[in-house]
């Protein structure tokens, strides 16, 4: 792979985008094939503090997604937000940070089928990747629909599964993570989840307001290994705080890692370490805003199993047999004024 | 007045009638702290004490001995390559630099970009290049001496005081907002963690290539080897809190009180701004964790804030967008927009004061006055607030140089303004030959601020000047003091970087 000539490698690559793009643009009603993640891979870190050439709404009132969950669009025309785009019936609510691929977001789609769910990922080709992800599955879903309710249609059957070899390059492996959604119908025809690039470190608070989301996916974040790049981690007590003033009191804050280290740097961060007997009681932080939740409760949550199982990189750890380690925690309410 | 001066950069007024004592103002330039009579304009003290001319000249060529305790706080060193066990080196650098905070290194910043003023008895400053947060009494005869100095992780942007006064909270170039105390406790000691052996977080259950298993094999060697190289670190070796942070460079800091009302007793605030077009409002000390709004409409960066004295529900903002903004900050609520002079991308807000008079018989109604002053500009906007809380343009004063600080006298019904000594009007980088006076006072007169001629304050400090530059300054040397003097612009997006 690394010895592959990369300008080759380049060309490919977009011409097999363009093509996505294309077909993604013709309304011929025929389904739209799954897209290749070979062609999208990308360096798997980012630089949270460089600009990069992001787009953000000036302000959560100013977003339009419409675009975004064009099923949830309000019949109103009437009624826009700040920007002049349509508004929603429901609030965008489950935000998953650093999503990736979309394991998670094409997993949890069928969960929540009436819960609006975005993906948000900082690398360019990894977001459009899950953008055409989420388009060809919607389609696909579309088209099992028409043809359950039109059973006597003629249409190729294997035009939604099987990968196109025009190109000189050998036949890649069957895309096996994206058999879901091709032969069944799932309810929500996943047009409740949608993939946004932009770096959530410094722009969350303008895609979310004050306690709008229930629930805060962090999955496998980038582990920075080294010291000198903690500062770059997705999870801190600064970032925390901006964590709590998007979700909810009672909304959930869930993380998964492979590595333990960040395991107990996330506890670390969310969770008052254990005090000394009859010793001072601990700084105020952000850590007073969240409580963890029991391994009792997240055995009866379905999301968490999504997460454990059904994301690409938890995928991976599991075919390395590398461990996971969980840690969800609750919002609690804004502690009192003080007098 | 020969040669060229450096000009005020900082000007506080020290009201200390309350006290019995006479009104000190606190005034900045070079790296010089100086203290003046108010009344009189007579020069109290020069901080720090000039030292001899000889040693004075060699202060110019600084950094070599400078930078101490803060080269050491930096983030760890990069390990070095190893690639036998038996490649090992000592490493002597880990070993040098163990300079104590309190040493006085007296030519180790060149200006005093940040000054705030406790209980009317202290002084607070950063010196710009040391990275220093210093404390100095202020006696009753106006002396200045230095009672601490701590070094911060990060240059900061912004410096202010919790509303007792007792705390200092500081807004630095990475985002992160510290508070600790004026006066420190007591001896610091910092809560040592027992030496860990180094284990790379990594293990071959998290890293598959061969390259990082090739680092991670690296990685352990290093463990093996460097146990002299874990001794703890020395960073910020006092007493602090990280209360907020931004991912973004933060650019103004202020700390806001709002008065008990009908529902809600007496709530303090901070207000923060940044790189990213936010303004966040956090809950003040010790609940600062608690974000209550983000104060949306900025598309650049903000740098300036100002909650009026006389007026703590609103809000004006300004930056890099030729426009500011009047808010009411608690509900992310924009009460008006006011366009500024000049082009988009071009206009950036250096400051925004609020000075209040009462009434006197100049001026038969109280004044609430909002001046504004651009980057770079010698002319001074001048608003005052209706009482719908939007603020109205009625007069542009013209400077005899750029607009680089304002202080109220509100006492005197006057403000006194520093310009720029050095650069000609309009110019951020264009030099005069001579230096014009630092300072120049106006009074507010039938609805109009008009200057004051003959305040004798003025006079005697103009009269005296401030520290020269040396006599021949080489073009690089310019564009530094350009540069620290006129920094705004830097903070502008290029988006020109992805990948």
């Amino acid at each position: 792979m690394a010895t592959q000539n990369p300008p080759a490698k380049r060309v490919k690559r977009e011409e097999y985008r363009r093509k996505v793009q294309a077909q993604q643009e013709s309304t011929d009603g025929s389904a739209i094939k799954m897209p290749q993640k070979k062609f999208f891979r990308q360096r798997a870190h980012a630089n949270p503090f460089s600009d990069h050439r992001l787009e953000y709404p000036i302000s959560p009132a100013h977003m339009d997604w419409s675009s975004h969950y064009p099923a949830f669009v309000d019949p109103d025309t009437s009624k826009t937000n700040l920007s002049g785009g349509r508004k929603l019936t429901k609030e965008v609510e489950v935000v998953d940070i650093g999503c990736g691929f979309g394991g998670l977001m094409v997993g949890l789609a069928p969960l929540l089928p009436d819960t609006l769910m975005v993906g948000m990922e900082i690398r360019i080709s990894v977001l459009e990747y899950l953008s055409s992800r989420i388009h060809a599955l919607r389609s696909q879903q579309q088209c099992l629909k028409n043809k359950a309710a039109n059973p006597s249609s003629t249409e190729p059957q294997d035009v939604s599964t099987q990968p196109e070899n025009t190109e000189s390059t050998p036949a890649p492996a069957p895309a096996n993570d994206d058999e879901i959604g091709t032969e069944k119908l799932f309810p929500g025809n996943f047009e409740n989840i949608t993939a946004i690039r932009s770096n959530t470190m410094k722009f969350l608070p303008n895609f979310f307001g004050h306690h709008q989301l229930s629930k805060i996916f962090i999955c496998f974040p980038d582990p920075h290994f080294k010291a000198r790049k903690h500062k770059a981690r997705i999870i801190s007590e600064s970032l925390n705080s901006e964590y709590a003033f998007v979700l909810r009191p009672g909304g959930l804050l869930y993380t998964i890692t492979d590595v333990e280290e960040y395991h107990h740097w996330v506890l670390r961060h969310f969770l008052h370490g254990e005090q000394p007997e009859g010793g001072p009681a601990p700084a105020a932080s952000s850590k007073d805003l969240f409580e963890r939740v029991s391994e009792e409760e997240l055995a009866l949550d379905p999301c968490v199993r999504v997460m454990k199982f059904e994301t690409e990189e938890s995928k991976k750890v599991t075919r390395n047999k590398g461990n996971k380690y969980v840690a969800v925690f609750r919002r609690k309410a804004d502690p009192e004024w003080p007098a | 007045m020969t040669g060229l001066q450096h000009p005020f950069q900082c000007l506080r007024y020290v009201n200390r009638q309350s006290a019995g004592q006479s009104d000190i103002l606190i005034a900045t330039a070079g790296r010089n702290l100086y203290s003046y009579d108010a009344s009189s304009g007579q020069r109290l003290d020069v901080w720090p004490q000039p030292v001899d001319a000889n040693v004075e000249d060699n202060a110019e060529d600084k950094s070599s001995d400078a930078a101490p305790a803060s080269e050491s706080q930096g983030p760890p060193e990069k390990r070095r390559k190893l690639s036998s066990p038996s490649e090992e080196q000592k490493d002597a650098k880990s070993e040098a630099n163990p300079k104590g905070s309190n040493k006085e290194a007296s030519n180790s910043w060149t200006n005093i970009p940040l000054v705030t003023v406790a209980h009317g008895k202290y002084v607070v400053i950063m010196t710009s290049e040391d990275k220093c947060v210093r404390v100095l009494s202020l006696d009753n005869e106006g002396k200045l001496q230095q009672l601490n100095a701590r070094t911060m992780p990060k240059k900061l942007s912004a410096l202010t005081l919790t509303p007792d006064e007792n705390n200092i909270l500081t807004g630095d170039k990475f985002g992160d907002v510290y508070t600790f105390p004026l006066i420190p406790s007591g001896e610091y000691v910092k809560v040592q963690a027992p030496a860990k052996p180094y284990e790379p977080s990594a293990t071959n259950l998290t890293v598959h290539t061969k390259r990082n298993l090739e680092s991670l094999e690296q990685q352990m060697r290093q463990a093996a080897l460097s146990k002299t190289n874990q001794a703890e670190r020395v960073v910020l070796n006092f007493e602090h809190q990280v209360i907020i942070g931004h991912v973004s460079l933060l650019t103004e800091l202020i700390s806001v009180t709002r008065p008990a009302d009908s529902t809600v007793g007496k709530r303090n605030y901070i207000l923060t701004a940044d790189r990213d077009e936010h303004i966040r409002v956090s809950r003040g000390v010790p609940q600062a964790h608690v974000i209550e709004q983000f104060c949306f409409g900025h598309t650049s960066f903000v740098s300036s804030l100002c909650v009026p004295s006389f007026e703590s529900k609103v809000l004006v903002s300004g930056g890099g967008d030729n426009y500011l903004l009047v808010w009411d900050w608690l509900e992310n609520q924009i009460l008006q927009k006011v366009q500024l002079p000049g082009a988009e991308g071009e206009t950036t807000v250096r400051g925004i004061w609020d000075v209040s008079l009462e009434p006197t018989t100049d001026n038969a109604d109280p004044v609430k006055a909002i001046f504004v002053a651009l980057e770079g500009s010698s002319q001074l906007l001048y608003y005052t607030l209706e009482s719908d809380n939007t603020i109205t343009h009625q007069d542009t004063l013209q400077l005899s140089g750029n607009v680089l600080e304002l202080v109220g006298l509100d006492s005197r019904g006057s403000i006194l303004v520093a310009v720029d000594t050095l650069r000609q009007s309009d110019s951020t980088s264009a030099w005069k030959s001579s230096s014009q006076p630092p300072l120049e006072a106006f009074r507010l007169s039938s609805g109009k601020w008009a200057p004051v001629e003959e305040d004798s304050m003025v006079i005697k400090i103009n009269s005296e000047g401030t520290s020269n530059l040396p006599t021949t300054i080489e073009e690089k040397q310019q564009k530094e003091l350009n540069d620290s003097m006129y920094n705004l612009g830097n903070l502008r997006k290029r988006g020109d970087s992805d990948e």
